[in-house]
């Protein structure tokens, strides 16, 4: 019994001495990476090659766990009251920090109070394409010919909520015009319904428009950041086109709960910039259409979702999207 | 002619193409690399159907990583195997122990279980395999000479065109029951009203959640067709003595028979056929190819009173059905870029981070990396084919395990495939429930093939008419007007398929009647 009593005491002692030792004993076990989506999405894999690098960095496994569940926010509570050791990163995005808030009234984390965001690993900006047999030609066009047919012109989406929907909402609301929003499972149908001439226009991301747009089976008209993308140069932004002020693009990153110790926030947030500069790296992401972020820091990124969460409250309220 | 054969030339020497291969430090001349990566996709994909659960979808998102580190041709034949073979696979647990691994497989269980229960595992297995290399093989050559106009038949397919094949469907699953047509369409209500648990496509509003946030995405097909297959199977087993063992007393034969191929050939070719045209579609043309080819086969064959008790021809044909749609399913992916499911887009994320643009272009710019894939497919069917047959003697053995070993470790693999779809502890409740479910509706006399067809089409055809209904702003003749011949077509089918149904069925009611009267 005295033996047993022994052990636990040292058992105590050693983990203490572990929690206390800072980043220089950290990590000393394997850590996880929470995907709150399905395997096999942009999201999925940029974690799975990102858990690749790391493993490589901080000498310890990074393994990728899929949580999918309720839009993503299953996963990300699942981090935000988990515990705070460094151990359990979660892959979040626009939709987990920015939309769902507004969009789930009973969301049971706060982006802002529950986690501490890391890194902003991934930006791809959406585009406005057109279908081929559409009459626009431009941005102006297009409003022009709302304007002449109002709640004639459909926009498809990904889904209800998402950054492609809230875009085209914002579309409205900035050109005072009115269209039906016609909401998919995913871009994919959507973009074969616009091919096929059955919808008007969709925002989609660049990612997934880009081999359309390039084959010429839908136009694209402007992309909805405020800078340029080096994959359509030629293509102008909405903001250039009239609608001063319209940035809006897909992001995600990694964030750990919000009382993981600064020690280790900063060596994490090290060591995901050093893969992302890292040439290979580099090249993966941008065949998912990602723009290296100009984000870096994790005080950046904290302020980054604050202020992204406060636009797409309002933009959510104004569209009368709702998930209750 | 001469374009395709000169294609399929330039496709065959990229798969048997010799090239110096570097591995741990060692540097080999002259290794037939795309082939061994076939073979590997090939082994993988089977494995994986085998197991129930984990699908082809997760096993190439986990291998995606890896393969960035081969040349693109090489990754997309070894994820494109993987696809294949898994439809391959998941048609041996179907058979063997009702099982459906995959969506596609739910209709083989009906037939093949119960072949496998009178002892002809062996035949099951080989016809599945023949059948399934058979439409690989046809359906290879149809992407190869009409990728392109297929394509734009693809794009004919509206949301009210979706909507009336829908309908047919279901009028369809009717007929997948062979009991009383009350029940099965009971069944089919059924599942399209557990379709409906989740959040709502247009609105965004949760349905029938409960405040559970894990129903937040609707009810996992994979939990309910495993408990309601194969959770309850066990149990029927379980309940009664020591019967069960009867089945695994008697292997059989392992290779059909001179007449189990007469009976098998037209179902393959009709399964193929069907499965090529409905594969194209995307969203679920390659799941309706099996049933529907099942349905097809019950209506046409001769032996239609044989359906559910072990007819060849219902193993035959959906398993064609469900490999040339598979086969053809990349149709929109090459020529249009647009994945008609989810391995179509993780396939679409992996040629995107190689650095190639999915599209009409790539048969163009990249005329080997098209035709090698292509002809990749054709290899590795031949290799499933080969590799699948003499794997039927060791998988006829796993039958003899005594069933009191065999159904612990078919729970656990079971338990352990739903849970690691999303690492959730609940869905392998909920399996369970689906099993007490199913166990109750086969007491009922109720099948659990219409109400399995009811949960997947309810969705899809719910999405699809509120679409239309959105585009014509609330005009319910879209679906029937002239300018939507296939849409009227399907609807029209779906009227006379009903006819057709319930005629004998109310002769036969008044028969019944007449009997208990007597």
């Amino acid at each position: 019994m005295r033996r047993l009593l022994v052990f636990i005491a040292l058992a105590a002692a050693a983990s203490l001495a572990a929690a206390q030792g800072g980043p220089q004993s950290w990590p000393t076990r394997p850590l996880r990476l929470v995907v709150p989506y399905a395997a096999g999405g942009p999201i999925d894999i940029s974690s799975r090659l990102l858990a690749a690098k790391l493993q490589e960095s901080l000498g310890q496994p990074v393994v990728v766990e899929n949580r999918p569940g309720a839009g993503g926010n299953i996963g990300v509570d699942l981090i935000a009251k988990g515990p705070a050791d460094g151990y359990s990163l979660v892959m979040s995005a626009i939709a987990t920090l920015a939309i769902n808030p507004s969009l789930y009234p009973d969301l049971p984390y706060d982006p802002l109070r529950d986690l501490r965001h890391v890194t902003l690993l991934v930006q791809v900006p959406n585009v406005l394409i057109v279908a081929n047999d559409l009459p626009a030609k431009n941005v102006q066009e297009l409003v022009a010919l709302a304007k002449q047919r109002p709640g004639k012109l459909d926009f498809g989406s990904g889904s209800t909520g998402s950054t492609g929907h809230l875009a085209g909402e914002l579309f409205k609301v900035m050109t005072g015009t009115y269209m039906v929003h016609i909401p998919y499972k995913g871009s994919a149908p959507a973009l074969a319904d616009m091919m096929a001439g059955r919808i008007h226009l969709m925002f989609d991301n660049l990612a997934s428009a880009l081999p359309s747009i390039k084959a010429g089976k839908v136009r694209a008209l402007a992309t909805t950041t405020l800078k340029r993308s080096s994959f359509l140069t030629e293509l102008p932004t909405l903001d250039e086109a009239g609608l001063k002020g319209f940035d809006m693009t897909t992001w995600w990153g990694v964030s750990v709960a919000a009382k993981t110790p600064q020690p280790v926030v900063d060596r994490l947030s090290a060591d995901i910039l050093k893969a992302m500069d890292a040439a290979d790296f580099k090249e993966r992401l941008r065949g998912m259409g990602s723009e290296a972020p100009a984000i870096r820091t994790p005080e950046q990124f904290n302020a980054f979702v604050a202020s992204e969460l406060k636009t797409y409250t309002a933009l959510v309220k104004r569209s009368g999207a709702k998930a209750d | 002619m001469d374009g395709i054969f000169s294609n399929l030339a330039i496709g065959f020497v990229e798969v048997f193409k010799l090239q110096p291969v570097t591995m741990w430090g060692m540097t080999l001349q002259h290794v037939p690399f795309n082939i061994i990566m076939c073979l590997i996709g090939c082994l993988l994909g089977t494995l994986i159907g085998v197991l129930p659960g984990i699908g082809p979808v997760a096993t190439i998102a986990m291998l995606l990583p890896v393969t960035f580190n081969l040349s693109p041709i090489a990754a997309l034949i070894m994820l494109a195997g993987i696809y294949y073979g898994a439809q391959y696979g998941g048609s041996t647990t179907a058979i063997l122990v009702n099982i459906p691994g995959e969506s596609s497989s739910v209709v083989t269980c009906l037939d093949g279980y119960q072949m496998a229960r009178q002892g002809r595992a062996g035949p099951a297995l080989a016809t599945a395999a023949i059948g399934s290399f058979f439409a690989g093989c046809v359906s290879t050559l149809v992407v190869a000479m009409f990728a392109p106009p297929l394509a734009e038949v693809a794009l004919k397919f509206g949301p009210a065109e979706y909507f009336s094949l829908m309908v047919l469907g279901l009028v369809a699953a009717v007929v997948l029951a062979h009991g009383s047509l009350v029940k099965a369409i009971a069944m089919v209500i059924l599942g399209l009203l557990l379709g409906l648990v989740g959040t709502d496509v247009n609105s965004g509003v949760l349905r029938f959640a409960f405040g559970i946030s894990e129903l937040a995405d609707g009810i996992g097909f994979v939990t309910v067709a495993m408990g309601m297959f194969g959770i309850c199977e066990i149990i029927a087993n379980l309940e009664q003595k020591e019967h069960r063992e009867v089945f695994t007393s008697s292997v059989g034969k392992m290779m059909p028979s001179k007449e189990d191929w007469k009976r098998m050939v037209m179902p393959i070719i009709r399964g193929t056929a069907l499965g090529s045209a409905l594969g194209i579609l995307p969203g679920g043309g390659a799941l309706l190819a099996s049933f529907g080819a099942y349905t097809l086969e019950k209506k046409v064959s001769k032996y239609s009173h044989e359906f559910g008790k072990g007819a060849i021809e219902g193993v035959a044909a959906p398993e064609s059905a469900n490999n040339a749609g598979a086969q053809t399913s990349f149709i929109p992916l090459l020529t249009l870029g647009i994945p008609s499911n989810a391995v179509m887009a993780l396939m679409i994320g992996a040629m995107m981070i190689q650095g190639i643009a999915p599209g009409p272009q790539v048969m163009t710019e990249r005329p080997q990396l098209f035709w090698g894939m292509i002809c990749s497919m054709w290899v590795g069917n031949l290799m499933l084919v080969i590799l699948n047959l003499p794997l039927i003697g060791m998988w006829i053995k796993l039958l003899s395990v005594p069933y009191r070993y065999l159904y612990p470790s078919i729970l656990l693999f079971m338990a352990i495939g739903v849970f690691s779809i999303s690492n959730q502890p609940f869905d392998c409740f909920l399996m369970a429930v689906f099993g007490l479910l199913g166990y109750v509706c086969v007491k009922l006399g109720c099948e659990p093939a219409p109400l399995i067809l009811g949960f997947i089409l309810g969705p899809l055809m719910e999405e699809n008419l509120r679409r239309a209904m959105l585009l014509s702003r609330g005009d319910p003749w879209v679906f029937i007007s002239p300018s939507k011949p296939i849409s009227m077509g399907f609807l029209l089918a779906s009227v006379a398929l009903l006819v057709i149904i319930a005629a004998p069925a109310l002769r036969k009611k008044r028969e019944e009647v007449f009997v208990e009267e007597t």
